[in-house]
């Protein structure tokens, strides 16, 4: 399938993002359909403040977000020019998907201990900040799809965050928060597809949108991955133990063509976990650095080529060497530049 | 008359959630408090773990009749420390495997040999096994030794075995049964001037030609098998009142000339091997004291955590004791660190699971393995997050 020529005018471009609409719904937002396409490269959704500090031999791989946009840079995949920041997640935006009472403690640090222990993280001021900064990056990265095409973050896919609690390493659903804001601001009301290839089943995700007929789930998974205690997408499709490259990228194939011709999503979220590799430490599957290369750019093609826009973040993984799990992750926005360029956007 | 209720599908449903999400806290916990954790189900429970080389260990069943005797790889990913990333292999896998005719109640690998010797704590016989070679995957029986005495009782443990070089092996029953014996001919080598029938709880040797002897009474003989002279007898801790069992272990690697004697009410006594009957220091352990059979209890020195012991058999949990802030007097002390894994994860109606087994790494300073008795076996690697942490 030929991928469809955008044709763009000349504007200086803008170089911070913004989350127009997100305090004021009254407020009209500039980055409406009706704004022409600038010529320019991927938009790379980074804010340095996506980390924060963590206990000593922390198990998250905190440093891995900045490590990302470096090797990026380094291996001149992108340049400092792509590179949009987006704002802090207020509260009125994080409500749209989370109580208002989970908020409140979140914010104010009164999370109890059992329930701490259940993210995995302990509580404290900077990792609220991290989280509502990587909210705000997945939302901006939704944005500037829909205005560009296509965008990447270097964060994302906190897919294990349901709207009272937290869960395995999520604080916030920041894929939840960016369909639920798009849904709502849009005329008619948008349809949203999330596909989250993630080697864990997006329980959260699943959840909130469950009886949601715009928002449609769609989670590849391995099953004997946590959370054992599944939830129900609109699909799922879950995979035995040690997958590899070619039967996981078949699955893919089976499904994602026929959900963008029935469904018809207006706008694609895509949760791009590096999980599903061999090396990764928590997941069971085996696919190699090829086989996650191959899998982004069959999505994100399969999706820019129906003129669908996709905004893409970068999911979990798991890895004590920090330097090799950015380099895997960046894997996505290689794909991405590739699409780019392939379908001339 | 009651009110039975039947059980629904969605009840099953539920209580089945409610298990994954109990295990689902404990996976997300288990990231913070261990550097490595694989587990592995047998189809039987074993009470021995016994290792036969730095990457494999030997198991076997205690059923009543036929049993497997299994030696298991360990995950390799386990030992790949500097790239852990790089082995996909995370899982036990069998290597060999034969089956006995009886129960395993203690299995022994001779050093420098693919052999290993059991008793089923039926006779005093030993069985003797040779693992694999000739390019087999079978563990099959090659030899008996013969005890000394016949028939047991129930009551009674089965027959402690301590092997120190490849051509003997040293076993008992009771203190008045201990025999050195050459493993081929069945030669009997050694026996000790012990007149006293104690039940023995352990078996070991402190060097090549010294043994101890750990009775259930509390009774420890220390015994050079170059001399004639009577083994010495260090009685057990006083211990007024109570009648209880005893466990004891002397330290061979970083603690080596320590000694650890254990009673089934929790009282941990530790003392020099040098001056057994002195206490250095003590501690009233934090476990749930529970009727125990001889074979129950396992109390082990870390070969390579200066001070450390580890505590399985009252309950579903391995307890690590730090004994070096041990003082004289008798105080109640909390664990540096507990497994839980077993407890966790055993399903309810299967009612409560006890660690039937533990063993240190011979190397790897937190690296243990556990083994309970709905058949769960697993290797893990704990995060030491106390404040003294290097």
């Amino acid at each position: 399938m030929t991928c469809i020529k955008l044709i763009f005018s000349r504007r200086p471009r803008l170089k911070v993002g913004r989350l127009l609409g997100a305090a004021l719904t009254s407020r009209r937002c500039l980055h409406d359909e009706q704004v022409t396409r600038e010529s320019s490269a991927l938009p790379i959704i980074h804010h340095s403040k996506y980390v924060c500090d963590l206990p000593l031999n922390h198990r998250f791989p905190m440093g891995k977000f900045p490590r990302v946009l470096h090797f990026l840079i380094k291996d001149q995949v992108i340049t400092e020019k792509q590179v949009w920041v987006p704002e802090i997640a207020s509260k009125e935006l994080l409500s749209c998907v989370h109580t208002e009472e989970y908020l409140n403690n979140f914010i104010n640090g009164k999370i109890n201990e059992q329930e701490q222990r259940r993210t995995g993280f302990p509580w404290s001021e900077g990792i609220v900040r991290r989280c509502r900064y990587e909210t705000g990056g997945t939302v901006l990265a939704a944005e500037v799809a829909l205005q560009r095409g296509l965008a990447c973050s270097t964060a994302g896919g906190t897919h294990h965050a349901f709207p009272s609690f937290g869960s395995g390493f999520c604080l916030l659903n920041d894929l939840a928060v960016a369909a639920k804001y798009l849904m709502g601001i849009s005329s008619h009301k948008r349809k949203i597809l999330i596909v989250d290839l993630d080697v864990h089943q997006g329980d959260g995700t699943a959840f909130i949108f469950k009886e949601e007929p715009s928002v449609f789930t769609f989670s590849v998974h391995c099953g004997k991955n946590f959370p054992l205690r599944k939830q129900q997408s609109d699909l799922d499709i879950s995979v035995e133990d040690g997958m590899e490259d070619k039967e996981y990228l078949s699955t893919v194939e089976t499904h994602l063509p026929l959900l963008l011709e029935t469904f018809r999503p207006d706008l694609v979220l895509y949760d791009a976990g590096v999980d599903p590799h061999w090396e990764d430490e928590l997941g069971r599957l085996r696919l190699t650095d090829q086989g996650l290369y191959q899998r982004d750019l069959y999505v994100m093609k399969t999706v820019v080529s129906r003129g669908v826009p996709i905004a893409a973040v970068i999911g979990g993984g798991y890895s004590r060497d920090i330097d090799r799990l950015a380099l895997r992750h960046s894997i996505l926005h290689r794909a991405a530049t590739q699409v780019w360029r392939d379908c001339g956007m | 008359m009651y009110n039975t209720k039947m059980l629904t599908p969605e009840d099953m449903a539920e209580r089945g959630e409610d298990f994954n999400d109990v295990l689902d806290d404990w996976f997300i916990e288990s990231l913070k408090t261990y550097k490595d954790l694989h587990v592995y189900q047998l189809e039987h429970p074993t009470q021995v773990i016994e290792w036969t080389s730095g990457k494999t260990v030997c198991v076997a069943g205690y059923s009543s009749s036929k049993n497997e005797i299994l030696e298991l790889q360990l995950p390799l990913k386990l030992f790949a420390d500097e790239n852990k990333g790089l082995c996909a292999e995370r899982d036990f896998k069998v290597v060999h495997g034969g089956f006995t005719d009886g129960p395993v109640r203690c299995l022994r690998h001779v050093p420098g040999t693919r052999c290993v010797v059991t008793n089923d704590g039926l006779t005093s016989d030993l069985q003797v096994w040779t693992v694999g070679g000739d390019d087999s995957d079978v563990i099959r029986r090659t030899g008996s030794v013969a005890g000394r005495k016949r028939r047991r009782t129930d009551s009674e443990g089965g027959s402690r075995i301590a092997a120190r070089c490849s051509t003997q092996v040293l076993h008992g029953a009771q203190s008045d049964d201990i025999q050195l014996t050459h493993l081929t001919s069945g030669q009997i080598l050694y026996t000790p001037e012990i007149t006293s029938s104690d039940p023995l709880s352990s078996l070991q040797f402190v060097s090549d030609d010294v043994f101890l002897a750990g009775c259930c009474n509390g009774n420890i003989y220390l015994t050079d098998t170059r001399t004639s002279a009577s083994p010495q007898l260090s009685p057990a801790p006083a211990s007024p009142g109570e009648s209880v069992l005893w466990w004891t272990d002397a330290a061979a690697g970083v603690s080596s000339g320590s000694v650890v004697r254990l009673s089934s009410s929790g009282r941990a006594v530790i003392s020099d091997l040098r001056n057994l009957g002195a206490a250095v220091s003590q501690a009233q352990l934090s476990v749930q004291s529970r009727r125990c059979n001889p074979d129950d209890v396992t109390v082990s020195w870390a070969p390579a955590l200066p001070g450390c012991i580890a505590v399985s058999g009252f309950s579903g949990v391995v307890q690590i004791y730090n004994t070096s802030v041990w003082g004289v007097e008798l105080q109640e002390v909390q664990p540096l660190f507990g497994h839980r894994g077993h407890a966790v994860s055993s399903l309810p109606e299967e009612g409560d699971v006890f660690i039937t087994s533990h063993a240190w790494h011979p190397e790897r300073p937190r690296t243990l393995l556990s083994a309970a008795s709905d058949g769960s076996v697993h290797v893990w690697d704990w995060v030491d997050q106390s404040a003294s942490d290097r």
